[in-house]
């Protein structure tokens, strides 16, 4: 089929890298525009990024595409496709998965501010795929923007040619048709055979309530009919596609997805494990005898118990939770029973940012009032009978005499930041435990690299990273190895009753330090009640911090007239709604921010 | 059987706003349009006269504002007319609401002469530098006069209002405003606790208070200082003399009926139905302006209490009075069973703040200081 030839050389896969606040979202806004997608008025801001979260953050969570047409230069209309990769470090796992769909990256880059950390280990990853890296120097219209600089950068750091990089400002529009004229000549289109056996990559798969399972797929060889029969390469099964098609970014059906293009297909599958995200879809009939390369599962690094406030919404909690990871493969979780706060769910996330997300959807979306426990990474304890665990949350950390080792996650950190904050981020790391392998020079950016204990990584230090570098400081990590450390679980206890929910696993040479500012912090939490109540933390048997929430000494209306009824019943009714989010303890009510004081110590 | 009736008037204006202040009060611009507003309270009235079923007054309250703004005459004006259109009790307790100011000192005999048989003097402190910071425009030399000479008018009693838990105030601050009180023999003290409330410029820039620990201390001390001194604590915050309660509050916390009459009064008025009793609320229209509007309804709303209120209602009153409450009472007031109670007041039994016997609730020591608490299981379940 000639016609067919000819779509595929006109083929543009790309997906953009950057860092947030770096433009990412209004550039695709901009190309989208530019490419008549959307008509203006339905230019909603920023329409890649559809969960109401998303927007409000101002970040790309779920991958998603869109399928644009651009007539170029040369006269000829190319078909560009482009995959929206999520930007924050908790997701870099989701960008590796964008990118297996595409030949060409934008690498986005502020023109203010510089290469960031984030953007550097995803342009690797790129690189590392033969991917094409496009530079685009962004909002040059910003008085500050130094492209010539941050060009020299960018070829300094990333080491690819940048000194003729495209400058635009995707907020007043200048640049952009560069930016498409260069997509279209500087990425390769896509190979792939459209008469071979059909191979279609996974990228991502979501659950849709009318749909069922819609997967996002890049066609690799042959082509796919709506009507076809599919076959889902790893479990077998096989499905009849009931619609394919693009996203213009409206949903698009088109009827047929050919080698070298991005789209969805939808086949009536009702779970999303149905049809596994980096998996390979082929037809049934001609199978393809080789599923193509997908990518490594990603692995939750925090854990942290998830309780209903009011029991009553166990079961619900457990349905959204189940609706929850039909668009997130990544969430993890299994029942856990706390002393202290009941029913509930262990539940592992890729990061802090990630587990923030899925409270506040819980809470937002599905109306459910939530204590989570502090997070934890996960040890590895080797016990004196010689077996091994993996401990994921402090309750489950076996009997002291019982350990023979702990051993604790380490990561790699890879940290960019300008000279005049090195001191400050150094300080930091040694603070953090950390261990500095590797120091580079580029211009007027340093690029540093520790391997620090995940715990240190996950709980607070990009905050604190951000604030000590004045945000210009920027941070990516994986997990490296296990490595042995002294390791022990601080205990609370609130009037002489441990509350398993609030143990907490941490350094010995810091236990007494965060025991002391935990206890602490919970005073400041807890509010006075109608007796005293004594909060101490514990390492096994020993005491090593006490404070105390005095009694409250009256709860009394101090008057209250024929008129003030209506009132006065309203402000009852108003402190009796802020009860309502505390959980009660024996006899004490502890609000749901006690829960995550943990988190608060140790800075 | 229907539960007593009081009356209460409001004034709605006064010289200035206190910022502590949140009743429904407005500062003067013009003089009060005296002669109109009587007018207006009568013609309120007798809009009313349907909810007295044959009932006497026991009591009438003119408060505000500043009722003592209005001249012995248009008092006069005002209780003659009341007594035109509804019958009061023998010994009805009729109060009214005064400032210590010199203006209104010189009108206190008068209004003795129209029928006011109780004074309630809104004294507040004798700090001079609290009264200015409380927004009151009185010195604490008229206080003490005023004090005086309402002790040798010939009234039945009257009170001095006194508030604790001032801005920075001490606990020697708060003790010598507490003894310059009783100095002055008042048969009634009303000592309160300033609490912030919403919509008050007070709300809105928050004074520094003094923290729990000294409020505790001032109200333990203060406390032991009245009692000494011959007073009897029969509410939170009322303290008298033997014989000298107000009846007319303690209407209020016996959850009795009133009629309100005035800018934003509330009205509670029990009505017997086939299948018992229903209790009905009413509020008034709120601005001088629109309640002097002879074109539009003095009512601005009315509404029955859904059942489910009633014990909160019931309870959120009669827990103030420091005394045991006659089980029988709230069958009758209420109109629920018994058992509605009881249900409303278990977890309150557990934890220790309500005591029974057959006929009687107790407050526990540990009960009065905490009346929220006991009332925690009774809001907000609709």
């Amino acid at each position: 089929m000639p016609e067919q030839a000819f779509n595929q050389k006109n083929i543009r896969n790309f997906s953009i890298i950057a860092h947030i606040d770096h433009g990412k979202s209004t550039l695709s806004d901009r190309l989208i525009q530019f490419c008549g997608g959307l008509a203006d008025r339905e230019m909603a801001e920023q329409v890649l990024d559809s969960m109401d979260i998303e927007r409000e953050r101002g970040i790309t969570i779920k991958a998603q595409s869109v399928t644009l047409h651009y007539k170029a230069k040369d006269g000829e209309t190319y078909q560009l496709n482009f995959i929206d990769t999520p930007g924050h470090v908790d997701f870099s796992y989701e960008v590796s998965r964008s990118l297996a769909g595409c030949e060409g990256a934008l690498l986005v880059v502020d023109a203010a501010q510089g290469v960031e950390a984030q953007t550097l280990a995803n342009c690797y990853t790129a690189l590392e795929m033969n991917l094409e890296v496009v530079p685009i120097l962004n909002k040059i219209d910003l008085p500050s923007a130094e492209p010539m600089r941050v060009a020299e950068e960018i070829e300094d750091i990333v080491g690819i040619e940048a000194i003729d990089a495209v400058q635009c400002s995707a907020k007043t529009g200048i640049g952009i048709e560069d930016v498409l004229e260069r997509i279209v000549k500087q990425i390769p289109p896509p190979e792939g055979d459209p008469e071979a056996p059909v191979q279609a990559l996974i990228i991502d798969s979501w659950f849709d309530n009318y749909q069922g399972v819609v997967s996002l797929v890049r066609v690799k060889n042959g082509v796919i009919r709506a009507g076809d029969k599919m076959k889902v390469m790893s479990t077998g099964q096989s499905h009849l596609i009931d619609k394919v098609g693009f996203f213009s970014p409206k949903q698009t059906e088109s009827g047929v997805l050919r080698s070298g293009e991005v789209g969805f297909v939808i086949a009536g599958i009702k779970d999303i494990h149905g049809a596994p995200v980096g998996d390979t879809l082929t037809l049934t009939k001609n199978a393809a005898d080789k599923a193509l390369p997908g990518f490594k599962k990603s692995k939750p690094q925090v854990y942290a118990g998830m309780f209903p406030i009011s029991s009553d919404d166990y079961e619900s909690f457990r349905d959204a939770l189940g609706k929850l990871s039909l668009n997130d493969a990544s969430l993890f979780y299994e029942p856990e029973n706390s002393g202290a706060l009941g029913f509930g769910f262990r539940v592992g996330f890729l990061g802090m940012l990630h587990m923030e997300i899925i409270q506040e959807r819980l809470e937002r979306e599905y109306d459910i009032d939530l204590i989570t426990t502090a997070p934890t990474v996960v040890y590895k304890v080797l016990k004196k009978d010689g077996t091994e665990v993996m401990v994921d949350n402090p309750t489950n950390l076996p009997p002291i005499n019982d350990i023979d080792t702990i051993f604790e996650p380490i990561v790699e950190a890879n940290i960019l930041v300008p000279q005049e904050y090195l001191g400050n981020v150094i300080t930091l790391c040694v603070d953090k435990r950390g261990y500095q392998t590797k120091m580079v020079y580029h211009g007027k950016q340093v690029a540093v690299t520790y391997e620090l204990p995940m715990a240190e990584v996950v709980m607070d230090f990009f905050d604190r990273l951000k604030s000590t570098s004045r945000g210009y400081a920027s941070l990516d990590y994986q997990f490296k190895h296990f490595q042995e450390a002294d390791m022990v679980r601080v205990d609370i206890m609130i009037n002489g009753d441990r509350v398993d929910a609030l143990a907490m696993i941490t350094h010995r040479n810091n236990s007494q330090g965060r025991g002391r500012e935990l206890v602490e912090k919970m005073r400041e939490l807890i509010p006075r009640q109608m007796f005293d109540i004594a909060i101490q933390a514990a390492i096994g048997g020993h005491i090593i911090a006490r404070s105390t929430v005095k009694q409250l000494r009256k709860n009394v209306l101090a008057k209250c007239y024929g008129g003030d009824v209506s009132r006065k019943k309203k402000l009852l009714a108003k402190q009796k709604e802020g009860k309502k989010r505390m959980k009660t303890l024996g006899n004490v009510e502890v609000p749901q921010e006690a829960f995550l004081a943990v988190l608060k110590v140790g800075k | 059987m229907l539960p007593p009736l009081a009356l209460y008037i409001h004034v709605p204006w006064c010289i200035q706003k206190c910022p502590y202040c949140d009743f429904n009060s407005h500062a003067l611009k013009q003089d009060i349009p005296e002669q109109a507003y009587i007018n207006r309270l009568l013609d309120d009235l007798r809009a009313d006269l349907a909810d007295v079923q044959q009932r006497p007054l026991n009591s009438i309250f003119i408060g505000g504002g500043t009722p003592s703004l209005l001249s012995a005459d248009a008092i006069n004006r005002l209780l003659q007319g009341v007594q035109q259109l509804i019958p009061l009790a023998p010994n009805c307790e009729i109060t009214l609401e005064a400032n210590p100011g010199t203006f209104e000192i010189e009108r206190f005999a008068g209004y003795v002469r129209a029928g006011v048989t109780r004074l309630s003097i809104g004294v507040q402190s004798l700090s001079a530098s609290q009264l200015q910071r409380l927004g009151r425009i009185h010195d604490p030399e008229q206080a003490r006069l005023a004090a005086k000479h309402a002790g040798q008018l010939g009234l039945n009693s009257f009170n001095l209002d006194l508030m604790h838990g001032l801005p920075e105030q001490t606990l020697a601050d708060a003790m010598a405003d507490l003894d310059g009180i009783i100095a002055l023999q008042p048969p009634h003290i009303s000592w309160y606790q300033l609490t912030i409330e919403p919509n008050t410029a007070f709300a809105s820039r928050p004074p520094q208070l003094p923290d729990d620990d000294i409020l505790w201390d001032i109200q333990q001390q203060g406390h032991d200082k009245l009692i000494a001194a011959g007073y009897q604590q029969y509410e939170v915050s009322a303290y008298a003399k033997p014989g000298h309660q107000s009846k007319h509050n303690r209407n209020y916390w016996e959850f009795g009926d009133y009629l309100g009459i005035g800018c934003g009064a509330h009205s509670k008025i029990t009505v017997m139905t086939d299948n018992g009793l229903s209790i009905r609320r009413c509020e008034k229209i709120k601005h001088p302006q629109g309640y002097l509007d002879l074109t539009r309804p003095l009512r601005y709303r009315s509404w029955t209490v859904a059942e489910d209120e009633l014990p909160f209602e019931f309870f959120m009153n009669y827990l103030r009075l420091f005394e045991a409450i006659p089980k029988q009472l709230f069958v009758e007031r209420t109109g629920l069973e018994l058992a509605r109670a009881e249900q409303a007041l278990a977890s309150a039994k557990t934890k220790q703040l309500i005591d029974d016997d057959q006929q009687y609730w107790h407050t526990t020591e540990l009960g009065r200081r905490y009346l929220n608490s006991i009332l925690d299981d009774m809001v907000g379940n609709d």
